[in-house]
């Protein structure tokens, strides 16, 4: 690749093997030596080595996709829902809205409950977090975030305390307060810094910690108390959409989906990737653990949601219908993991079988895109928040 | 010659990355499922939307509105 038709004029001693020899002069580092001809060739072809190993990590790199795919396809023995025909089928669902919670000016961007199975934050795209008790519907707080498009929010455990965030980049935490006096924009503490909007948080098993996910690509665990960056999780190829925890008893990891496509597993200590996948044909935007914690479900911009299963190190469920073509944009499971409920573009919520790959109900009532969904901590019933400005709650 | 210093750095983590996950231990996918199943079975008597709450008792199903005493 070098074309070196340097004109030799020179004689002396070679800068690098010291012999009497004819001299050409040679760039390394953008210094200008003298070479012979010998230590020049050597030299060239060092840099042929180069590029050589450029080109070996790459192939390596392949090949050991290969390989990954290979030994995942070495397992997949069965389907889930060939496994799954010996269980009963589901029988008849009557699913309603319940509660129809109305105040947000705009579209309902997200929403999470209280650990009392009663309280509800919900947060929009005209700025407002709004703290509702689901029983009688009344809003017990409300606050106007100085940003719009509040893209992320969530309960603490202790439900002392909500954390949201979004076109502000930041993920700020306020304490709940019930004295009247208070302005609870006051108390407002900023935990979390990132380059890019906030696509979601979660306070991790205590109040002292916030996981969160943003348009730059990554996440990042926070010291609430100080706003130290705990550790931070690089690894996605573009925005990272959704994030969630794995049940407490199964350890110290997350799942999170993208933009790439890609849902990440992570450990919350190293830092690293343990697990990755990616079959998903559009944006992930939603994932949830499946509730013993060795699986995972994802929502996407593909019109699919589908199970991936960690110990098997793949997928091993779609949930899709030829006439669903709206992406899916949030997920969750029922109690027992027997339910999957996920909120579409198209205004509808559907309710699929886990085990056996079959939708069991639609449910209509939004009238505009489904945003969220969470079930509530005791599986009674789920919350879906929608672009209709509402909120409704299903049993 | 290029610097591809980066590119190389960003290579050789990939590659190690991968080299991590194809290492993993893996289990058959029917002992997933199965595992997956029996979760579910043993759970689905404490789900709500399987088992089905009386109205009496699930606090957003009106029939008999809970009041807190």
């Amino acid at each position: 690749m070098c074309d070196q038709t340097f004109l030799v004029n020179v004689f002396g001693s070679c800068d690098k093997c010291f012999k009497q020899r004819a001299l050409r002069p040679v760039f390394k580092k953008s210094q200008q030596l003298s070479y012979c001809s010998t230590c020049a060739e050597i030299m060239a072809t060092d840099g042929l080595h180069e590029s050589e190993t450029l080109a070996a990590l790459r192939s390596e790199a392949e090949s050991l996709k290969g390989r990954l795919e290979e030994e995942r396809a070495k397992l997949h023995d069965v389907e889930l829902r060939q496994v799954a025909e010996r269980v009963e089928a589901l029988g008849q669902f009557v699913m309603k809205t319940r509660r129809t919670l109305k105040g947000h000016g705009n579209k309902v961007l997200c929403m999470d409950w209280c650990r009392d199975k009663r309280r509800i934050v919900s947060s929009s795209q005209d700025g407002k977090v709004i703290v509702w008790d689901s029983f009688t519907t009344n809003k017990e707080h409300a606050v106007t975030m100085p940003c719009t498009w509040v893209m992320a929010c969530a309960y603490a455990p202790s439900g002392c305390a909500i954390a949201c965030g979004g076109l502000d980049n930041k993920c700020s935490v306020y304490p709940l307060t019930f004295d009247k006096n208070e302005n609870m924009a006051a108390k407002k503490k900023s935990v979390a810094m990132h380059t890019n909007y906030l696509s979601a948080c979660s306070f991790t098993n205590s109040d002292m910690q916030i996981l969160t996910a943003s348009g730059d690509g990554t996440c990042a665990l926070w010291d609430v108390e100080s706003g130290q960056l705990l550790q931070s999780f690089h690894g996605h190829g573009a925005d990272v959409l959704c994030l969630d925890l794995a049940p407490s008893e199964t350890g110290n990891t997350f799942v999170s989906g993208g933009c790439d496509k890609k849902a990440m597993v992570w450990d919350m200590r190293s830092g690293q990737c343990v697990q990755a996948f990616e079959t998903h044909e559009s944006d992930i935007n939603s994932v949830r653990y499946y509730p013993s914690g060795d699986a995972f479900a994802s929502g996407s911009d593909d019109a699919t949601c589908r199970l991936y299963d960690l110990r098997a190190d793949r997928e091993v469920a779609i949930y899709s219908k030829e006439s669903i073509i709206f992406g899916a944009s949030s997920v969750d499971f029922s109690l027992s993991g027997r339910l999957l409920f996920a909120g579409y573009n198209d205004y509808t919520i559907n309710v699929w079988d886990v085990l056996k790959g079959t939708r069991v109900s639609i449910l209509f009532g939004h009238e505009n895109r489904v945003s969220t969904l969470r079930v509530s901590p005791d599986g009674t019933a789920f919350c879906s928040g929608s672009w209709d400005h509402t909120l409704r709650v299903w049993a | 010659m290029m610097s591809s210093t980066s590119d190389i750095g960003q290579a050789r983590r990939a590659v190690e990355q991968l080299r991590m996950e194809a290492g993993i231990e893996r289990v058959k996918v029917s002992k997933a499922a199965t595992d997956l199943l029996q979760f579910c079975t043993e759970q689905a008597k404490s789900d709500p939307f399987l088992v089905g709450i009386p109205a009496a008792t699930n606090p957003f199903k009106e029939k008999k509105p809970c009041t807190i005493l």
